[in-house]
């Protein structure tokens, strides 16, 4: 019983900080057609300025939490400036490839100007405890995670739903021409989904860094084509669906770890893409993408 | 473009199928035009460049394939494909597990299942079965990405990639794992070499200018109306996607017989990254595209690493500078995917820019 609880919230933590990954692809995505590899650069971004502010010492948690965030949600508007505006236009075939260029010179740079190999991050350490209920012992970071993602997932509901700006993201992701003829500027609502991916990204990376105590130049690369991966099955652009796939994810990963006997343990990864791929055979659009016919308009 | 209905239009009406065979008379002359630059350096390097040279040129070829497999799809279907490698990575372990000497094997893969410990196959075989490992694997793989749109294609193409690496890496009976499998026979070299990039710059010309080729090309550019002329987009993703891994499956063979020794990291997203930004600054339209891209970025990454691995320059020691050819690659892709998204070469291939020229120059 305590192993099957265990497992459970495993799965539902994994899922959680897929599920917001997840979500900042598909804000981007839905709204401009731009699948962003650099998503996990994003990551990298802020988990880099993490550890450079604690090397330059910075001792509150707080602080750290806080520069996390506000330097991933800047990261994401910067690349969108610097690298997706010039694209934004092109076919979605140009803006992928504009994206892994992106996410290649970010990566190296890290590699370049700090070092190739894991630095150390002791910082959000203490966000990591093991926290006891009665007979049970649970891990306060996994009890944070699930917190943490179920209120941002709230509060960005509630923004897309109940603000302006939110208004327009979700009229923009139907028909961007529609949004610009009612007065609002092209370029602040793809500014704002930015932030918003950023800031999405930049929560996962203080979870990450917690988890691992150390950062890498790959530090966010496997972990957003996970993401993508949670996209493709939730139905790619689908808001609704990216946190189900997410949590599907982290579900999918859990079970096979804990299925799957010792010593065959390195095919988790290698079985968890095969079940996705074998789910697309039966649903090519995703679980809750629609289906669209050629030449269907939408109504 | 203007010239071939014009032709067609001149002549009499039962000459559609004429002018079919004259297309694929022009695109045979075509693929070695196209080839020519590349054929050229070649003999240059195996006429007059010491043997470093002449390793770095098998290893240049090499990439000069996959790029060449990689526009194949790529510049036909204009679906993005990051996940060539592992083709590129089965043929290489398939020939490495069927024909490395039986003496060999027992110091490495001595557990290897289906017997497979026990199997020393000729070269030449080996290659054969391997090349249809790869093609009955594309054909399946391809049977489910052909059937996706765009992004979740180039997502699964993807995943793909991390399967086939994570075989590589944990079935350690068959693969050896992350350690290097060593003993392959060394049975190429540069001549043999060129040969088959020259034949599979021929065979991606023909197939870019055949019928099917052109199909794909009109319902990339617009699904909608190549649906209407009736044109079955997925069985034509799923022909280019299978010669696309076939020809990189056969770069992996070449690789693993120059180079005797593979491991699983050469064939994962460090390659990826090279032959995408290769292929984009070459321009994915055209194979003239993949044979100029390969050329422009080999020489300079050649460059840059000499610059990487830390340089004397009037007398100062730069120290090394770890990940430079990677900003590099990158920042390639991103400047040409903003400023010239059809690379160097555009449309038209090699011969037709020439006689172009020729044309101009005449009038």
């Amino acid at each position: 019983m305590d192993y099957a609880l265990q497992q459970l919230l495993n799965a539902l933590a994994f899922g959680a900080e897929y599920s917001l990954v997840a979500l900042g692809l598909a804000v981007v995505f839905s709204i401009m057609g731009l699948v962003n590899f650099a998503h996990g650069e994003i990551i990298g971004v802020s988990a880099y300025s993490v550890f450079l502010a604690a090397a330059l010492g910075l001792t509150s948690p707080i602080v750290a939490v806080l520069l996390a965030v506000a330097a991933a949600a800047l990261a994401a508007v910067t690349f969108e400036r610097v690298a997706f505006r010039p694209v934004r236009y092109a076919p979605t075939t140009t803006g992928l490839l504009t994206a892994f260029g992106v996410s290649i010179v970010v990566q190296n740079l890290f590699m370049l100007l700090i070092s190739p190999k894991p630095q150390s991050v002791s910082i959000l350490n203490g966000l990591n405890q093991m926290w006891f209920f009665g007979p049970f012992a649970v891990s306060s970071l996994q009890v944070m995670e699930l917190v943490v993602s179920g209120l941002t997932i709230l509060a960005l509901v509630l923004f897309l739903n109940r603000s302006t700006l939110g208004l327009a993201i979700r009229a923009a992701s139907r028909d961007f021409a529609t949004v610009r003829l009612m007065g609002i500027r092209a370029n602040r609502v793809i500014a704002t989904a930015f932030a918003i991916s950023g800031a999405l990204a930049g929560i996962a990376a203080v979870f990450i860094l917690a988890r691992r105590g150390s950062v890498s130049p790959d530090l966010g690369f496997g972990l957003v084509l996970k993401a993508f991966v949670a996209c493709v099955i939730g139905g790619f652009g689908s808001l609704a669906g990216a946190a189900a796939g997410g949590m599907l994810l982290g579900f999918i990963e859990v079970g096979l770890l804990v299925a799957l006997p010792q010593e065959y343990g390195g095919f988790k990864d290698a079985l968890t893409y095969v079940i996705i791929v074998a789910l697309l055979v039966y649903r090519p659009e995703g679980l809750l993408g629609q289906r669209v016919e050629l030449g269907d308009k939408e109504i | 473009m203007s010239d071939s209905a014009e032709t067609i239009a001149a002549r009499p009406s039962s000459t559609a199928t004429r002018a079919g065979n004259g297309q694929f008379r022009r695109s045979l002359v075509g693929g070695p035009v196209t080839a020519l630059p590349a054929v050229v350096i070649g003999l240059a390097i195996l006429a007059f460049a010491p043997a470093y040279y002449t390793h770095l040129a098998l290893a240049a070829f090499v990439n000069l394939i996959i790029v060449v497999g990689l526009q194949v799809f790529m510049g036909n279907s204009n679906i993005a494909n990051l996940g060539h490698s592992a083709f590129v990575g089965i043929g290489a372990y398939g020939v490495a597990v069927l024909s490395t000497p039986l003496a060999m094997k027992k110091l490495s893969i001595p557990n290897a299942p289906f017997g497979l410990a026990f199997v020393e196959l000729n070269p030449f075989i080996a290659a054969v079965l391997a090349l249809l490992v790869v093609a009955v694997l594309a054909a399946i793989s391809g049977k489910i990405i052909s059937r996706l749109s765009g992004v979740a294609a180039t997502i699964v193409s993807l995943a793909l990639l991390i399967i086939v690496h994570s075989v590589f890496l944990n079935w350690t009976d068959l693969f050896k794992g992350n350690q290097a499998f060593f003993g392959i026979p060394k049975v190429i070299n540069l001549p043999a070499m060129l040969v088959a990039s020259v034949a599979v710059i021929v065979i991606a010309r023909l197939f870019k200018d055949s019928r099917w080729g052109l199909q794909l090309r009109a319902s990339a550019q617009s699904p909608q109306a190549a649906a209407a002329f009736g044109i079955d987009a997925k069985r034509l993703r799923l022909m280019a996607w299978v010669l696309s891994a076939l020809i990189c499956g056969l770069a992996g063979v070449l690789f693993a017989y120059f180079a005797g020794t593979i491991s699983p990291k050469l064939f994962y997203f460090q390659q990826i990254f090279i032959t995408l930004a290769m292929l984009i600054l070459g321009g994915m339209a055209t194979v003239t595209g993949a044979v100029t891209g390969v050329i422009v970025l080999s020489i300079g990454l050649e460059f840059i690493r000499s610059i990487e691995s830390g340089v004397t320059i009037a007398g100062i020691q730069l120290p090394q500078l770890l990940g430079l050819s990677g900003v590099a690659l990158g920042v390639v892709i991103v400047l040409c995917m903003a400023f010239r998204p059809g690379g160097i070469s555009g449309r038209l291939e090699l011969d037709e820019q020439l006689s172009r020229l020729f044309r101009r120059n005449v009038r």
